[in-house]
């Protein structure tokens, strides 16, 4: 490897160096991984293919500075943001901080640990897992998270066993006198045969500056299913990205949803690892932008074995001056005969300002394989305001009509009746809104 | 109920003129049939009746009791009674019908100071219009339009337009795409709609639609003018002869 000059790397942008804070071997080990990998690999520029779309500035305009540093506020209630179908499954992340008086665990399945990882630092799992599936090259970001996290939340679900309740995972960031990073983590073990319901959740309480940087890991054995539900509605000041990454064995399921609501900045490079013969996962995604926020997707469906079906539905609605970039890359193996992907990215454009860069990917190397893509950027029709006009609906009533429409299907994926229910609030509340 | 005065039409931001100057009085209790060959402007006619704003009006003005409509928006129209029951009626993934229709229904009662329905109320109402063209239930949650066949398309036009209860309807090309069964069904919906306070245009290429739906008066529109009006007789003569034919006939007298 060249050598990087420290002014290139990710640290000269949050004031030079980090303290490895991890309390445990297992994640001390990870911070120390985290620290080299940054002083070793530049900060992405424009000229690297996977970020040739994106302006940076949101973070490399500023300096963030961790939060006991940065004098962030505490939280008192934030119990209008608790799910009622998770009252008993809940925990929440202040400024990625774990704060035990706002959880609540107590209504799990005998084994089912859903807890601090802090606190479970010792436990095979985590040992054995922990830092093992990110797998992001040249990467800046994952090692962010690597070096400056101490706790996180950590899911284990046994054999045979099925959660019913939706656990959630709720990050909230708080004001601040200055901009702060934050670096939630998540692994999640599910064992073999095991099923569980994940709703995790970004909501800034206030509209400052703050980069947030999460890791999520799933590890998903023989016959296991997570439906995992991301839901980021960031301070609309706030720098958000994040790096979902999922492996599965066979006959494992993992579908997941992000929705993108807020954040200046939304980087999201979702990947899934098929491992083992005969998975099936979903990589769906809703982006509803507007002002000036610009929302990237790069996203990985990784199969390298044969007898895999996934599926990515990415549903996007520009207005105003905001970007959406969206890369999907579908790997199929040399190998890896018989599988049956699925992409699709929708765009509509509802401004004359906005942008839209879409780029599917496929790179297949197995002869005998089903898969299609397709991407599409339109704007409404004219067409159909008027149909909608000429039934009496105002034509401001009509456009935000055939808005909510266009992101319906992503919401009634959400498999949680409340989390439905807010996502629809917040799809009418970006479809009317008052200064029009 | 409805006057038009020597209207003139063409496309936003293109110089050819569509309507060239109709004109044509409709009143309450009546139908009315326009025929034409393609491209006469009958359809133009209609959506410049309902306010697409793809035409621009740039002589003439179009009145609906007596009050001068011709720079309304279409919802504005639709308000005072105006329907439009499309000749390609469009697909609206994620809408259902019945959101659709209790959207509108309500936003005309409150635009005419009547009563909106409650969900459970409208619900009800909607039953009794199922019958009128012999829809199924599932219809009303379905997606506007979306996956219709076209007889289901035409249908669910005037299942709305039996819903909303205009007092002037245009029915552009209803009649076609539709087999034999499906234009009884449809013609039927239509004759019960119909009474004598309200008043049906209808737009067709067509004399066989007339076998179902009588019509008081045909018009024969050609080059953007309505160049003939008379009874069920004139669609007669055009069914016998062709458009071809009057054309010639007309010229003749033209010239003489």
């Amino acid at each position: 490897m060249s050598e990087v000059l420290q002014e290139e790397t990710m640290l000269s942008y949050i004031g030079g160096e980090i303290e490895p804070k991890g309390t445990s071997i297992s994640i001390r080990a990870i911070n120390e991984r985290g620290r080299v990998a940054l002083q070793e690999t530049a900060f992405p520029t424009r000229r690297d293919e996977d970020w040739r779309f994106i302006d940076l500035k949101s973070i490399t305009k500023n300096t963030f500075i961790s939060v006991e540093e940065a004098g962030a506020n505490n939280v008192s209630d934030i119990s209008e943001h608790y799910l009622p179908e998770a009252l008993n499954t809940r925990l929440v992340f202040v400024n990625g901080v774990y704060n035990e008086e706002l959880s609540s665990i107590s209504d799990l399945p005998n084994g089912v640990i859903v807890g601090n990882m802090a606190s479970y630092s010792d436990h095979d799992s985590v040992k054995t897992h922990l830092g093992t599936i990110t797998n992001y090259d040249d990467d800046v970001f994952a090692p962010f998270n690597d070096a400056a996290f101490s706790d996180g939340t950590f899911i284990h679900v046994p054999e045979e066993t099925v959660v019913e309740a939706p656990i959630h995972i709720l990050n909230v960031f708080t004001d601040a006198d200055k901009a702060y990073y934050a670096t939630p983590r998540l692994l999640y073990v599910g064992e073999m045969f095991s099923k569980s319901t994940i709703i995790e959740e970004h909501i800034g309480l206030a509209d400052n500056e703050y980069l947030n940087i999460p890791v999520t890991e799933f590890k998903m054995f023989t016959g296991s299913n997570v439906h995992h539900a991301r839901i980021q509605r960031d301070s609309k000041q706030a720098s958000h990205v994040s790096r979902p990454i999922a492996i599965l064995d066979k006959n494992a399921e993992y579908h997941s949803y992000t929705i993108c609501l807020g954040a200046k900045l939304f980087r999201n490079d979702p990947r899934v690892i098929q491992n083992a013969e005969e998975v099936d996962f979903t990589v769906d995604g809703l982006v509803l932008i507007d002002g000036e926020q610009i929302a990237d997707t790069h996203s990985i469906m990784d199969h390298r074995f044969p007898h895999g079906k996934s599926h990515q539905l990415h549903k996007v609605v520009v207005n105003d001056s905001a970007h959406s970039i969206f890369n999907g890359k579908i790997f199929v193996a040399k190998d890896a005969q018989k599988i049956d992907s699925f992409q699709e990215n929708r765009n509509l454009l509802i401004s004359e300002n906005g942008k839209i860069n879409t780029k599917p990917q496929l790179e297949i190397f197995a002869d005998d394989v089903l898969c299609s893509h397709g991407a599409t950027i339109g704007q409404l029709q004219d067409e159909e305001v008027f149909y909608l006009q000429s039934r009496g609906l105002t034509e401001q009533k009509s456009r935000e009509l055939l808005v909510y429409a266009f992101a319906l299907e992503s919401v009634e994926s959400m498999a949680v009746e409340s989390v439905e229910k807010l996502l629809l609030a917040e799809v009418i509340k970006y479809t009317n809104r008052d200064d029009k | 109920m409805l006057e038009i005065k020597n209207l003139y039409a063409k496309v936003e931001g293109e110089d050819i003129q569509i309507l060239k100057g109709v004109n044509l009085t409709v009143n309450a209790g009546e139908i009315h049939a326009i025929m034409g060959p393609n491209g006469s402007g009958k359809s133009t006619l209609s959506k410049v009746v309902a306010g697409h704003p793809e035409y621009e009006v740039t002589e003439g003005e179009i009145l609906f009791n007596g009050e001068d409509i011709t720079e309304m928006d279409a919802d504005e129209r639709a308000h005072l009674g105006l329907f439009l029951a499309f000749q390609y009626p469009v697909e609206v993934p994620g809408i259902t019908n019945k959101t659709l229709l209790r959207e509108a229904y309500n936003t005309i009662a409150k635009a005419n100071d009547r009563e909106e329905l409650d969900p459970l109320e409208f619900e009800d109402y909607l039953q009794t219009k199922l019958e009128i063209i012999d829809m199924k239930d599932e219809f009303l949650s379905r997606s506007i339009n979306t996956g219709f066949s076209g007889g289901e398309k035409k249908k669910n036009e005037i299942f709305q337009m039996a819903v909303l209860n205009p007092v002037l309807s245009f029915l552009d090309e209803t009649d076609s795409g539709l087999d034999i069964d499906a234009l009884k069904v449809v013609s039927d919906g239509v004759n019960k709609i119909a009474n004598d306070k309200n008043a049906i245009v209808m737009i067709t290429h067509y004399q066989r639609l007339l076998n179902y739906i009588k019509p008081d008066f045909v018009h024969v529109m050609m080059a953007g003018k309505i160049i003939k009006s008379g009874g069920i007789e004139l669609a007669e003569e055009l069914e016998a002869n062709g458009y071809d034919e009057m054309q010639k006939e007309l010229a003749l007298n033209g010239a003489q």
